[in-house]
């Protein structure tokens, strides 16, 4: 886009061709003060707070060309009334002045007016401190009201908005940003006016009221007191908190956050602003669950079972006992005899430790970073190679991007992909939707496609054969960087797309119009969730190749986005925490147990001792309890005493997030650094301290000539003074004294964290965000300026330019119901009730209610109402819920929501489960 | 031998003068009208607390002695006007420094330096004064609210009738 030059109070200033006046004049240095305006919102100019004087260049009529004056300079024609600037884009040649008495006249008259009817109560007002109002009344505003107090609106004060915001309707400004924002960037249309005059006021518009999950953020952009975080009402005031940075800790977002604490004890969440991961904004569930972390419920001494009870014991006890039991195991039936789950809700830290005490100390290569739960897909190798290319900026992808969103429901997911790809189209992108339901973002696509569970592989080869049919692979990039296209054609050959079509029910000219969007486009962004999973393999090696074969991968913009379950599944499988794989996905000498042979084994008896790090597997499928009460020697290490380790024989309490340090990678492969805000509850103690712990126990035990010569050659004198960032710890010490040690140990041993040392994720530039000392007017609400850095994406395979891609092909699987069968969807709930939303009781009014979606056609076949009660029965067991008949679902199918309350486990033999449906009494 | 005599002289003269020492702690020096004391905290004449648990005297302490835990008001019942009141109000009686700057920021004359001086603790944590300790009795009280709180039991606007 052309750069604009103008003139703003004297002083010229570039900037690119559309920007508003108010953010060209932020770049020359000089405040308009704003209220109504907010840079990530379409402007309105309803508060008129950014009036200036605007003159453009005089046009001569008749040649069209600008007259100009005696000295050969334009002659300005200054418009007659003030303007307001947020409206007004800049044009070549602007005049704007922003400080003559008229406007300063201006800010004076606005300021006195909204203040009429402003309750004054800063004293008690919880925006006190960090009120543009307050701000821009003391910087522009008049020093006496010539208006009667008595004569003031006056409304009940606060109402409840909703669950978690209040209203004090007497101090709104009446700006519409927090409407806007629910319209505009979350498209949940539930705030609204109502009435006029002086009784006009913010409503809610739905039933329940405030039904958005991003309903913090409205707190975060009023400009004055009026929405407030309910909870944060009586905590102190603003100036009384630090804010720690971290990372959330509840999706695989990875959304930029502080703690902010008052002494001891977190008093509200925050964004922390970051451009390539939330921008500013945060959903609900991050900001508001956090209750977690101070439930009473937490673990704070290590247990022990002494005759069938778990009594408190020490750390040294607990830890020497463990090494030497694990040390006995390994070594009168080896290290297969050992097995170790940690999920993805440790950091990278935790995790690789984890890995190394398993495959160096205990020679076991069991380690896995799943429940053991039939419905767990395989671990995604496909962000390996192919992820969202280093560089990639959902919130700037816009005109010319097309993204493809397949059995992913990113609101209940990942809650602020949801908003970067609502911009997507904003901007201009194409949002193609495929799901088996329908979800939120369909009402945001500009394409949606409906196909039966089931046929997500078949539908992605369908695009692929239609991509191949039209000719329209991007044909430099399959000849250089991939091979065995021909082959590929030959295995799709059953899957034409009009074969296709007939199979799952989508039109031909459906995959036409998508393959040429996808084709066609600049940029191609894949995403993919939990419910695509479902057919495996298949589906992931369809993807990879549609974005192979149309040339999508390795570049700034393009690749593929996987929506895992946990907050560091990636990280997880970066660290090398499942069997197949070590850190940074290279391969292992040799293959070991997935959790569910783990947990067959246990039952066999063949697992003598298994360590569970954040998992739960008999909750997630209580079967496996009896499995796991075989285990010799079973370990569980958590917050919390989960139904998992009220069996084991030792427990260890672990940290939570905001106890300690670390790093966790997001689902765009983004490594973020997180830092303790509080002290340990009672004597639990990081992971990483744990597993260094136990390391250094079993270090002393083992003798293993592997293990000397490289404690040998670590500890061989050099004749200097070893350099202080040599890594103190060696495989016969295992002294980490902190994260740093264990970060450093990655940066060297894992290959694709070689970019991602401590020091260069603190890097970060051009953040914005709350108001800084240099920045008091530009008012984008109250999230903090990024201290803690941005993070660093690590590089896909994809990114090295030589690199050959092999186009392969699987035959895709269909779930097959039996006669009468209907094929049970577990669909993934953002407030799940689970253990990380416990003592959130904000948030507790949101879980749904267990029941089971059936749809219209199956209801009245089988004679289903809603409210009647069915038990739902498979190969592996069954449960009971009560019926809700919805359009949700398409008919052959059940829609159960994935709360932590349903046992799905128990019935589930995969992501889709055929199950036999019967009515029972009660 | 003169320095002598002019030493002695002085002790003459304070001899016959009347002393400046006073036997506390049976005899109390009477302290200034500004006297900056321990600090009480105020009640309207009504019985209700002024405090209204808002930190900005808690902020303006440059000894960072005031530690204020506001909570809601129970409109049943009451503490203070207003939606907030102070639940816990301490000051660390050692760490201040007697400035007045928390009573100079109080929006409601709710904290106050008085005239009581005798101020000694036999360990630190007697030194830090709570609410219970700084609170006037409730007869005590003084005043009237100010419009502004009392605008705030004022029944709210008429909802807008719209003629259609
Ligand atoms: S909104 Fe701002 S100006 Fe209004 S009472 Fe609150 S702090 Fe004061
Ligand atoms: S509630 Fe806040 S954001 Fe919404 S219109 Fe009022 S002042 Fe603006
Ligand atoms: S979107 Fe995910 S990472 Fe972001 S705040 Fe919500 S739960 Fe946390
Ligand atoms: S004493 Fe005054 S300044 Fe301190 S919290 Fe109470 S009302 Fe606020
Ligand atoms: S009218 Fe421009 S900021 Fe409100």
């Amino acid at each position: 886009m052309p750069d604009i030059t103008l003139t703003i109070d004297g002083v010229a200033v570039t900037v690119p061709q559309g920007t508003g006046l108010v953010e060209a004049a932020r770049e020359a240095g000089i405040e308009i003060p704003v209220f109504c305006h907010h840079p990530k919102l379409v402007p309105v100019g309803m508060c008129r707070m950014c009036l200036v004087e605007i003159g453009t260049p005089k046009i001569d009529p008749a040649t069209k060309q600008p007259v100009l004056d005696e000295n050969g300079k334009p002659v300005i024609a200054m418009q007659p009334n003030l303007q307001v600037a947020c409206t007004n884009p800049v044009s070549n040649g602007m005049v704007v002045k922003t400080n003559t008495a008229e406007v300063e006249f201006a800010r004076k008259g606005v300021l006195e007016f909204l203040l009429t009817s402003h309750p004054l109560d800063c004293p008690v007002c919880i925006k006190g401190g960090e009120c543009p109002l307050q701000n821009l009344t003391m910087g522009y505003g008049p020093s006496v009201s010539r208006f009667d107090y008595d004569d003031k609106v006056h409304f009940e004060k606060p109402i409840p908005l909703g669950p978690l915001i209040d209203l004090d309707r007497e101090r709104c400004i009446l700006c519409s940003r927090c409407v806007r924002f629910e319209d505009e960037i979350a498209g949940d249309s539930v705030l609204g006016f109502a009435n006029r005059g002086r009784a006009w006021m913010i409503q809610s518009k739905s039933n329940p009221p405030f039904n958005s999950k991003f309903s913090g953020n409205t707190v975060d952009i009023c400009p004055v007191g009026a929405l407030m975080n309910g909870e944060f009402r009586y905590a102190g005031r603003v100036w009384e908190i630090k804010p720690v940075p971290t990372v959330c800790p509840h999706c695989p977002v990875g959304c930029n956050m502080t703690l902010d604490m008052r002494y001891r004890d977190i008093k509200r969440v925050q964004p922390r602003s970051n451009e390539w991961v939330n921008e500013i904004w945060l959903c609900d569930r991050g900001r508001w669950g956090f209750h977690f972390v101070t439930s009473d419920k937490r673990l704070t001494k290590p247990l022990v079972r002494r005759g069938g009870e778990l009594v408190e014991t020490t750390w040294q006890e607990a830890l020497e006992d463990i090494a030497q039991r694990l040390h006995g195991v390994v070594q009168n039936f080896g290290g297969n005899a050992v097995g170790g789950l940690a999920g993805g809700r440790l950091a990278n830290e935790d995790l690789y430790l984890f890995q190394k005490l398993f495959r160096e100390l205990l020679q076991s290569p069991n380690i896995d970073s799943r429940n053991g739960t039939l419905d767990e897909p395989e671990h995604d190798d496909l962000a390996y190679a192919f992820g969202l290319a280093s560089g990639t900026d959902l919130g700037q992808l816009g005109k010319g991007t097309t993204v493809l969103v397949v059995g992913a429901d990113p609101e209940e997911e990942a809650p602020v992909h949801l908003l970067r790809l609502r911009g997507i189209k904003r901007r201009g992108g194409e949002l193609i939707v495929a799901n088996g339901r329908p979800t939120k973002l369909d009402a945001s696509a500009t394409r949606t496609v409906r196909y039966q569970y089931g046929h997500e592989a078949h539908f992605v080869l369908g695009l692929l054969s239609a991509v191949l049919e039209g000719g329209s692979e991007n044909k430099e990039f399959v000849r250089s960087r991939t091979k065995n296209l021909d082959a590929l054609r030959t295995a799709l050959r059953p899957f034409g797309v009009a074969a296709v079509a007939e199979q799952i029910g989508v039109a031909a000219d459906v995959f036409q119009a998508v393959a040429q969007s996808v084709a066609g486009a600049e940029n191609l962004v894949i995403v993919y969730g939990r419910e695509a999973f479902a057919a495996g393999t298949p589906l992931l090696q369809a993807l990879g190749n549609l974005a192979l074969i149309t040339g999508h991968v390795g570049r700034p913009g393009n690749g593929v986005l996987p929506i895992m379950r946990y907050n560091n599944s990636r990280g997880a499988l970066d660290m090398g925490v499942r069997p197949g794989k070590g850190p940074g996905y290279t391969n292992v000498v040799k293959e070991g147990l997935t959790a569910q042979q783990m947990v067959q084994a246990a039952g066999n008896g063949k697992l003598q001792a298994l360590y569970i790090a954040g998992l739960d597997p008999v909750a997630a499928n209580p079967a496996s309890r009896a499995a796991l009460e075989k285990v010799g020697l079973l370990i569980v290490q958590d917050l919390f005493l989960t139904p998992t380790a009220q069996i084991a024989d030792y427990v260890l309490p672990a940290s939570s997030f905001a106890e300690r340090d670390g790093t966790y990678t997001n689902a765009e492969r983004r490594v973020q650094r997180f830092r303790a805000a509080r002290n340990n509850l009672g004597d639990s103690r990081p992971d990483w301290q744990i597993f260094a712990g136990l390391g250094r126990a079993l270090a002393a035990m083992v003798r293993q000539p592997a293990l000397d010569t490289v404690a040998a050659s670590a500890g061989k004198p050099t004749g200097k003074r070893p350099a202080p960032a040599q890594p103190v710890a060696t495989a016969r010490t295992w002294l980490y004294r902190s994260t740093d040690d264990i970060n450093a140990e990655i940066v060297q041993q894992v290959a694709i964290y070689k970019g991602a040392s401590y020091a260069q994720l603190k890097s970060s530039h051009g953040t914005w965000g709350r108001q800084a000392a240099d920045d008091p007017v530009f008012y984008d609400g109250t999230s903090y300026t990024n201290t803690e850095g941005f993070g660093v994406q690590w590089p896909t395979l994809a990114e090295q330019t030589n690199v050959v891609f092999d186009l392969v092909f699987s035959q895709p699987t269909t779930p097959q119901p039996r006669n009468g069968e209907l094929l049970l969807v577990a669909a993934p709930r953002l407030y799940d009730g689970g253990t990380l939303m416990q003592n959130a009781e904000g948030l507790s009014f949101w879980v749904a209610q267990p029941y089971v979606g059936v749809a219209k056609a199956d209801a009245e076949r089988l004679g289903i109402a809603s409210g009647d009660r069915l038990r739902l029965s498979s190969a592996q067991g069954n449960v009971e819920l009560y019926a809700k008949v919805d359009g949700l679902v398409g008919p052959g199918t059940l829609l159960v929501p994935d709360l932590a309350e349903i046992p799905l486990g128990q019935v589930q033999t995969g992501v889709l489960t055929p199950v036999r449906v019967e009515k029972v009494e009660g | 031998m003169f320095d002598l005599i002019k030493g002695l002289r002085t002790t003459a003269k304070y001899l016959f003068t009347k002393p400046v020492t006073i036997s506390y702690p049976e005899v109390k020096r009477p302290v200034r009208e500004r006297f900056r004391g321990k600090h009480e905290l105020k009640r309207y004449a009504d019985g209700k607390e002024r405090c209204i648990g808002c930190s900005l005297c808690a902020a303006a302490c440059p000894a960072d002695a005031i530690y204020v835990e506001p909570a809601e008001n129970n409109p049943q019942n009451p503490v203070g006007y207003g939606e907030r009141y102070a639940a816990k109000y301490e000051i660390n009686m050692i760490r201040c420094i007697y400035c007045g700057y928390c009573e100079d920021a109080c929006p409601t004359n709710a904290i106050v330096l008085e005239h009581q001086y005798e101020l000694s603790f036999y360990d630190r944590k007697a030194a830090v004064f709570t609410k219970e300790i700084l609170l006037q009795p409730v007869d005590k009280g003084w005043g009237e609210p100010p419009p502004i709180l009392q605008n705030l039991n004022r029944p709210p606007n008429p909802p807008a009738q719209m003629e259609l």
